[in-house]
């Protein structure tokens, strides 16, 4: 059998926006153009722009897919000026996703920063999904302000799910915000979990992951049980282009997820 | 391993033959440099097979600086024609050795880069002079072909003498076998005497060779942060471009009438933006971050991924370097 080619993106139409932020918009697609697991990325073509690589935010589970993406750059920017009904185009799945037969029976420990949500959201409703199969699930989240929080519309019914464990911080608050205020660490203080088995997932900025990691090494997750969404330029996606290679590692390929253990002799490993 | 010898005479007619089943490329010295050229009946077959590996690299014919690899949203099947390179040297070996790892070592398989190597056929050279830039003896290659090559032949006063080493190379010779002639022993020694000259030759360039464990050393100054920034560096990307074993490349969107046209173009590591993601965090902003990820691309990371090193020891990238940096100088210190 002939190669298929693995830099043709697959056309498929957006059916609807959601904004979910003054600079983060969901963008669901019309329809599935490939069967993923939650963490696996994919790239997605804006026509005659260019492509960037994403991480769904849907669940694997439905029956189309969704993108959580803030406008940052070139590709963005083009995307944000696309209207329902516009034709996108797709690559993948790619990479290795979250391993979940490594989290059944425990308690998960999930911590997002700004957009970095997007992923985890897609791995919140795999866990959903099979809620019995986990002891709990914990997400802690940070954005910079009551106004850049992604998916108000969903949390207060996430929180209401038993077994579920949602806290959220913002590092300036204002007149409405009654919650935490600080950085995505102020809700790290505690971590009711057992540290020695349980998993723990980060997502987000640069800075987010750093100190977040440094947390959770802190109070005692094991290295290999630290599970990271590194961002990295992927431009292929399948381990050829060589320009997402952090380490020994191609993180389109090897990853995008990759355990503290993995990644822990990189100089700044979440630059 | 059996040998074949193709007479003086003969050759241009084995050639001749060979072009009419696909496009061929062979060596040609003008103006101080060598060039693969393609051979035609107009013009005049003047090969120089003894010079060293030609100025460019031979990784155009099957990961073409810019090539069109997908088009949206309809997408189309584009062929490639039979190809023979005739007289390529064995650090280009190299290159396509460490370029068949990357694009159909792995999956997915590139089909791009697949249809052009089923279609090329390899036909190298002995390269009995080497010269300084040259340090294939470093990286542990002889100076002709003994793998990657379908068949390689070492220029004899007494013709071409052919050793095959694929099913495709055999199918050759047995294609063409009137005009092979038997083999003398003189045939042998002489060749054997070519090799030993130039590995002599290689051994007096590069009298130093490269640590032993050359990946740990590479690994153990990028953990100290050891960098050998070079200020001479202007980053004209030279070296990298030249290099038969890079294979970094990136993929670009042109429009084209109403469709979209994906193309693939070189890229390379010592760009700022090389490594820079959507939100501006860049691992490797300072030059000297990017300048030491060639080596560690090429002498750690590639080794523990494969298991050899992605040199090939061609030294086009010492002559090409506008700063007269030296590779074998960084590694040596290591």
């Amino acid at each position: 059998m002939e190669p298929i080619n693995p830099y043709y993106p697959i056309p498929v139409k957006i059916k609807e926006i959601i904004p979910e932020t003054p600079n983060i918009t969901t963008f669901i697609l019309d329809g599935k153009p490939f069967d993923f697991e939650a963490g696996q990325f994919a790239e997605l073509t804006i026509p005659s722009v260019g492509e960037a690589p994403f991480t769904p935010s849907s669940s694997p589970y439905d029956d189309h897919m969704e993108f959580t993406i803030m406008k940052v750059g070139r590709v963005t920017d083009a995307l944000f000026n696309m209207k329902e009904g516009d034709l996108v185009g797709v690559r993948g799945p790619f990479g290795k996703p979250y391993p979940l037969q490594n989290f059944k029976g425990k308690e998960v420990f999930i911590v997002g920063g700004g957009v970095g949500f997007a992923p985890l959201r897609s791995l919140f409703l795999a866990l959903l999904h099979d809620l019995k199969n986990y002891k709990k699930v914990y997400i802690r989240y940070g954005a910079r302000t009551p106004q850049d929080i992604v998916y108000k519309r969903l949390i207060p019914e996430w929180q209401k799910i038993d077994r579920v464990d949602l806290l959220m911080t913002v590092d300036v608050g204002d007149e409405s915000w009654k919650g935490r205020v600080g950085v995505v660490t102020v809700i790290l203080d505690k971590i009711p979990v057992d540290v020695k088995t349980s998993p723990s997932v980060v997502c987000g900025p640069p800075l987010m992951m750093k100190f977040s990691t440094q947390r959770l090494v802190e109070v005692g997750f094991k290295h290999e049980n630290i599970y990271l969404s590194m961002e990295k330029n992927m431009s292929c996606g399948v381990g050829k282009c060589n320009h997402c290679r952090v380490g020994k590692f191609y993180v389109c390929k090897d990853g995008p997820v990759l355990t503290w253990q993995d990644v822990k002799d990189i100089e700044e490993p979440f630059l | 391993m059996k040998s074949y010898l193709l007479s003086p005479d003969k050759i241009l007619t084995f050639v001749k033959e060979l072009s009419r089943d696909g496009s061929l490329y062979y060596p040609m010295f003008e103006e101080g440099r060598t060039h693969l050229v393609r051979f035609d009946d107009a013009h005049e077959f003047k090969p120089d097979f003894a010079k060293i590996r030609t100025a460019e690299n031979i990784k155009q014919f099957f990961f073409p600086s810019r090539d069109t690899v997908a088009k949206f949203p309809k997408d189309d099947v584009r062929q490639v024609d039979k190809r023979y390179l005739f007289g390529v040297k064995n650090c280009d070996l190299r290159g396509v050795d460490i370029h068949d790892r990357v694009f159909m070592g792995w999956e997915p398989v590139d089909p791009f880069y697949k249809e052009r190597r089923d279609k090329t056929i390899m036909i190298s050279a002995d390269c009995p002079e080497p010269e300084d830039s040259c340090f294939c003896n470093l990286l542990g290659l002889n100076p002709y072909g003994d793998a990657v090559c379908d068949l390689n032949f070492t220029e004899l006063p007494a013709g071409l003498l052919f050793e095959s080493y694929t099913k495709r190379g055999e199918e050759i010779i047995d294609a063409y076998k009137g005009m092979f002639t038997e083999v003398k022993n003189d045939d042998e020694k002489a060749r054997k005497s070519i090799r030993e000259k130039a590995i002599t030759k290689l051994s007096k360039i590069n009298s130093k060779p490269f640590k032993k464990d050359l990946p740990a050393r590479v690994e153990a100054a990028d953990k100290a942060r050891i960098r050998d920034a070079r200020d001479e560096c202007v980053e004209c990307h030279a070296c990298l471009h030249a290099c038969p074993t890079c294979y970094c490349f990136l993929l670009s969107d042109y429009k084209k009438g109403k469709d979209i046209e994906r193309v693939r173009i070189w890229d390379t590591c010592y760009y700022a933006a090389y490594a820079r993601v959507g939100g501006g965090a860049n691992p490797r902003s300072r030059i000297d971050e990017r300048f030491w990820n060639r080596f560690q691309c090429k002498f750690d990371f590639f080794n523990k991924y494969e298991n050899t090193l992605a040199c090939s020891g061609c030294g086009r990238c010492l002559l090409g370097c506008s700063a007269k940096i030296d590779i074998r100088e960084i590694l040596w210190n290591l």
